[in-house]
């Protein structure tokens, strides 16, 4: 599926910000889901744009606006082509990790973070999800997320950017990055390593006014197979209207636009999103 | 009546002047004889003239404990600590190949890992390092130095052989002291300074400022250097104004510089000044709050981009700290026959992990008899030494490794080796240890002697300044008399 | 981005003056003159209405009154004090903390900027400052009062002619040096001209005082206020006439507290500060310091007096703040920027 991209984010201060550093992680990935056919950013002000790579295998833009200006536009515009649903090979069956060097490459995501830290409440959790017993691991993903997904509400504006999975689950709703921190939880205590993603997912049915966003939803390693996308708030596997921009062990190493300013203390920010089915023949560019 | 009157028993410690039965050892031998005809007034009459003289020149740190932070002198004891040249030389091999093989280990840990890979160390240990810096995975650093400055501190066991007690790799201090403290011997006692041929640490600056050139961008200007400090409240400001000046190089704080378009910029009277080279002496967390703390008031906005970008180095670099932290020190050995194929010269000091099971089992259970340290302090703090502790600071401390094993090691206590230091009105012996400072720029090259920390307290081990430490003179000789 | 100014090629690198360290010189130079100039007149004023005894209550009200409104701070003061008399008055100019133009005030700042840059000032110089704080800080207005402020204001001024005495012989005389005296002249040219536009304009005589006891009071506590009285003897010999007093203080060459004296200072560092080694002056800055000067070299009192001395001593004080400002602004004004405490902030999505 080609997918056309676009996301645009706007800090408007009160009074002048200068001194503005900022790094963007925007770029849609390159994996075996999906292929970036192109990519844009630019700045208002207009910037120095350079990149580098982070230690997740993310691309991450970085750029300082030092001069005053009262609003800081960042707009990024891409084209993803995404692995048919068809062709993506089904996720084996395999028990959860031995030890050994494999489960050294990713005991980052095994372990506490930033957002996830692996308290009493999320063992309770994860242990209420798989009552049943355990299988292999991509069943038990799916068990965890199924239990997700029909045990939290997903309420928009009952969280906020600062809500740990702790106290999601105490609230027992969220958005879909609360939803994924708390699957996150689940899937280490569990023993699955398991990683935040973010990017976008384009919807069938999309009403005219839909309130677009970014999307957040889980991996989880399967040893033999690699990582494997599960999106708890809809309780389906990530397929081909799923786009990834990047990946993580929780929110804090994806954020989408972060930086430091110097400036007047309020100001607002909006972000617009569109997720769009483009034309085959617009690919051509 | 003089110094040497009632020379102390060396007792169950190695002594750098005794050898026991009263024997003096060779390479002391002429201090001996010249100290035996020093009056005791003598004396007094240079120690105080030294002491009046660190005052008037403000040779001095600040306390973090007092709540106004007060400035002190660093004692200083007039005896010298000396090393003959062929025991010299062995540090300064083993030094050199420890210091090669933690920057093969830096460069190794932020790009492939294949120390990692190979099972050497577990992954674990990196990524629960408290200095492990994710946001500098993958960063190109000038000709892939990343310690230029290292201070590694030495100590001697009872039979005399040299151990590595820990290394410095972030901000190492205190060579300001080791040339002040030259300067003053070479004042107290100029005929014997001068017929024992000591190697002369004057250089330092000189050396220090050729690594610091040796990683500057490319560029058809000469470059531009700083030394980057925290400002008047930090604890080793006299430190960071001598060197800057020592170097002919300004001296700035964070809210001098400011980065504009991935460039360093120095703010002067002249207008913006392009920087190359910053030496800071500011922790990574409060470099940039861009990228590390937000709350910095102490850092530049951007100058981890700069440095990415490649248009300024930094000395030490980002990230150094996962390579001294106490649990990964355990680890050296395994890293220097990894990297470099050899035995380490300069052993470590035995080391328990309390994050590995079988050890933690040992150490809570002989905590008494251990010395346990937590693995990011500095200082002399977050550390019970068992021995000289009472039982409810061992519960305490027990608790403490029980509740967090990562954060915890122990080493089987070292019976330091002791220096003969003035003590009020004789001589005794008093634990010392040394930090040598090694610089890596074009060269790698240990500076001869360096600071010799002593503990004046009576029987205390800890020898840090903060906590009632003092120092000595360090002599490296040219030969072995 | 701010434009940088075309200056020549920067100094070599050990001689690098940041512009925060020029900005704390400049500053604590202007406080500590600025201090001692408010003590002189406090004094002299204190000592003037002692001795003059045929002043009466509206009078007295107007004398303070007088020099509350030369220094501008009229409105803060009445919104602290009830009336103004000698005991509320010294109170407020020598030790009210609200009053940013008071003795304690500016010595507490003048010890903050020494403070920052203390590894650039001499040990003694660094001294001195800090025992004139804690002289100041163990004063009230009621010991002052009971030991007779005479001794006060002597020791106040003693101090910062020995820091002034020490910065000469213990500061080199490189970039800091030019920033120290810059802040120092342009401070003491500045208050010159207010106290004589103080007499001049506010304590305008009743026709027929003029030339009364009272009047040559007065005037004669203008030139005490500046140190100039015994000058000025020796210069005119004769009687003090009041247009012969703002010539002196005004034109004469020779005087260090006269407002030419101080320009032609001003012109000279000025200049090594913004490198204007031509004919030509280059900046803006330069070319009003150059017109300052020559005005004070060529215009005579009569001139002066035809076309009002308040408004030539209120252009006077703003070529002063004009030029100042413009110096603060091409060689420090990063400095500015960053003292007025803007947060930094984060934003993130």
């Amino acid at each position: 599926m080609l997918i056309s991209l676009l996301h645009r984010t706007t800090f408007v201060y009160a009074g002048k910000a200068h001194d503005s550093f900022n790094e963007v992680r925007l770029r849609p990935v390159d994996d075996a889901g999906q292929a970036c056919r192109s990519f844009e950013l630019r700045t208002e002000p207009a910037s120095n744009l350079r990149e580098y790579m982070d230690f997740y295998g993310n691309t991450v833009h970085y750029f300082d606006v030092a001069e005053g200006h009262d609003r800081l536009m960042i707009e990024a515009l891409s084209e993803v082509e995404t692995t048919p649903n068809a062709a993506r090979p089904p996720v084996p069956e395999v028990s959860t990790l031995g030890s050994g060097s494999e489960r050294e490459m990713v005991a980052e995501f095994l372990a506490d973070s930033h957002y996830v830290p692996l308290d009493v409440e999320v063992w309770k959790e994860a242990k209420d999800a798989l009552s049943g017993g355990r299988s292999d691991v991509w069943s038990d993903v799916r068990a965890i997320c199924g239990h997700v997904f029909r045990k939290f509400a997903y309420k928009p504006r009952s969280t906020g950017v600062a809500t740990l999975a702790t106290d999601a689950i105490r609230l027992r709703s969220g958005v879909c990055q609360d939803f994924a921190h708390v699957a996150l939880g689940m899937c280490r205590c569990s023993d699955i390593a398991a990683r935040y993603a973010s990017g976008y997912f384009m919807r069938s049915q999309r009403k005219h006014d839909d309130d677009e966003a970014s999307h957040a939803w889980i991996e989880a390693y399967v040893q033999g197979y690699g990582w494997a996308a599960f999106d708890p708030t809809h309780d389906r596997p990530a397929d081909e209207r799923y786009v990834k921009v990047a990946s993580g062990r929780d929110y804090a190493d994806i954020r989408p636009v972060s930086g430091t300013y110097r400036g007047g203390k309020t100001r607002s920010l909006n972000v617009e999103v569109k997720v769009r089915e483009a034309e085959a023949a617009d690919a051509s560019r | 009546m003089s110094l040497l009157s009632n020379p102390y028993d060396p007792g169950d410690f190695f002594d750098e002047m005794y050898s026991g039965g009263g024997e003096v050892r060779p390479h002391y031998r002429s201090l001996v004889e010249r100290l035996g005809t020093l009056p005791l007034p003598e004396f007094e009459r240079r120690r105080a003239a030294v002491d009046l003289a660190f005052l008037r020149r403000g040779v001095t740190f600040t306390v973090y404990n007092d709540s106004e932070g007060t400035e002190r002198i660093f004692p200083f004891d007039l005896i010298p600590r000396i090393i003959p040249a062929k025991e010299w030389s062995r540090l300064e091999a083993g030094l050199i190949q420890r210091i090669t093989a933690l920057n093969l280990f830096l460069h190794d840990l932020y790009h492939k890992q294949k120390i990692i890979k190979d099972g050497v160390i577990p992954a674990a240990q990196i990524l629960s390092a408290k200095h492990f810096r994710r946001e500098f995975m993958n960063f190109a650093v000038p000709h892939d130095i990343y310690v230029h400055i290292c201070g590694t501190d030495l100590i001697r066991d009872r039979d005399g052989n040299y151990l590595v007690l820990e290394d410095n790799l972030r901000c190492p201090s205190g060579v300001s002291y080791m040339m002040e403290n030259r300067a003053a011997m070479r004042r107290a006692f100029p005929n014997l300074f001068q017929s024992y041929g000591v190697r002369p640490v004057e250089g330092y600056p000189e050396m220090l400022l050729k690594s610091l050139l040796h990683i500057a961008p490319v560029r058809d200007e000469k470059p531009s250097v700083v030394l980057m400090t925290p400002g008047v409240y930090n604890s080793a400001y006299f430190e960071h104004c001598f060197l800057a000046r020592q170097m002919g190089i300004p001296i700035v704080e964070g809210r001098d510089l400011l980065v504009q378009d991935a460039r360093v910029y120095m703010r002067t009277t002249a207008g913006l000044l392009p920087v190359d080279v910053v030496y800071r002496r500011i922790d990574d967390d409060f470099l940039d709050p861009s990228v590390f703390r937000p709350d910095s008031m102490l850092g530049v906005p951007g100058l981890v981009a700069a440095y990415r970008a490649g248009n300024v180095a930094l000395a030490n670099s980002i990230g150094t700290g996962v390579a001294d932290d106490k649990v990964i020190y355990a680890y050296v050995p395994k890293v220097i026959k990894y990297y470099l194929d050899q035995e380490p010269i300069l052993p470590n000091v035995n080391t328990y992990l309390a994050s590995e099971p079988a050890d933690r089992k040992f150490i809570l259970e002989n905590m008494a008899k251990l010395v346990v340290k937590s693995a990011n302090e500095a200082g002399g703090y977050g550390m019970l030494i068992g021995p000289a502790s009472s039982k409810e600071e061992v519960a305490e401390f027990r608790a403490k490794v029980a509740a967090n094993p990562r954060n915890f090691i122990a080493q089987d206590p070292v019976n330091l080796s002791r220096s003969p230091t003035w003590c009020e009105n004789r001589l005794e012996g008093r634990h010392i240890d040394l930090r040598p400072y090694v610089l890596c720029g074009e060269k790698t090259v240990v500076t001869p002697g360096g600071l010799t920390r002593v503990a004046l307290r009576k029987g205390s081990l800890v020898v840090n300044s903060s906590q009632g430490g003092g120092s000595k003179d360090t002599w490296v000789l040219a030969g072995d008399k | 981005m701010p434009q940088t100014p075309k200056l020549p090629a920067p100094r070599p690198q050990a001689n690098v003056m940041l512009s925060r360290v020029a900005h704390s010189l400049y500053w604590m130079s202007r406080y500590i003159e600025r201090a001692e100039n408010i003590a002189r007149l406090l004094e002299v004023n204190l000592q003037f209405i002692l001795d003059f005894r045929g002043y009466d209550d509206a009078h007295l009200r107007e004398h303070w009154g007088s020099i509350l409104a030369s220094s501008g701070d009229q409105e803060l003061f009445d919104k602290h004090y009830e009336s103004a008399d000698s005991r509320s008055v010294t109170e407020f100019f020598a030790f009210d903390l609200r009053n940013t133009n008071s003795i304690l005030s500016c010595v507490f700042a003048a010890r903050e900027n020494a403070r920052m840059i203390r590894d650039q000032i001499s040990v003694e110089m660094w001294e001195t400052i800090n025992e004139l704080y804690l002289f100041m800080k163990s004063r009230s207005t009621a010991d002052v009062w009971a030991a007779g402020p005479y001794e006060f204001f002597q020791d106040i001024k003693r101090n910062s002619h020995l820091f002034q005495g020490l910065t000469d012989s213990t500061y080199s005389r490189s970039e800091g040096w030019e920033f120290i005296q810059f802040g120092k002249f342009v401070e003491r040219a500045n208050k010159t001209a207010r106290i004589l536009d103080v007499k001049y304009h506010i304590l305008l005589p009743s026709a027929g005082d003029v030339g009364g006891a009272l009047d040559t009071a007065q005037w004669q506590a203008v030139l005490r206020s500046a140190s100039a009285l015994e000058a000025y003897r020796r210069f005119y010999v004769r009687e003090i006439l009041p247009w012969k007093v703002a010539e002196f203080l005004i034109f004469s060459d020779s005087f260090p507290r006269s407002i030419h004296f101080c320009a032609a200072q001003i012109d000279e560092f000025l200049r090594r500060i913004l490198g204007e080694s031509g004919a030509r002056p280059r900046t803006e800055a330069a070319r009003a310091s150059r017109r300052l000067l020559a005005d004070l070299q060529s215009l005579t009192i009569d001139e002066v007096l035809k076309d009002g001395l308040h408004e030539f001593l209120v252009e006077i004080a703003t070529s002063l703040e004009k030029i100042s400002e413009e110096v603060v602004q091409t060689t420090m004004f990063y400095q500015a920027e960053s003292t007025q405490e803007e947060q930094q902030l984060q934003q993130q999505q």
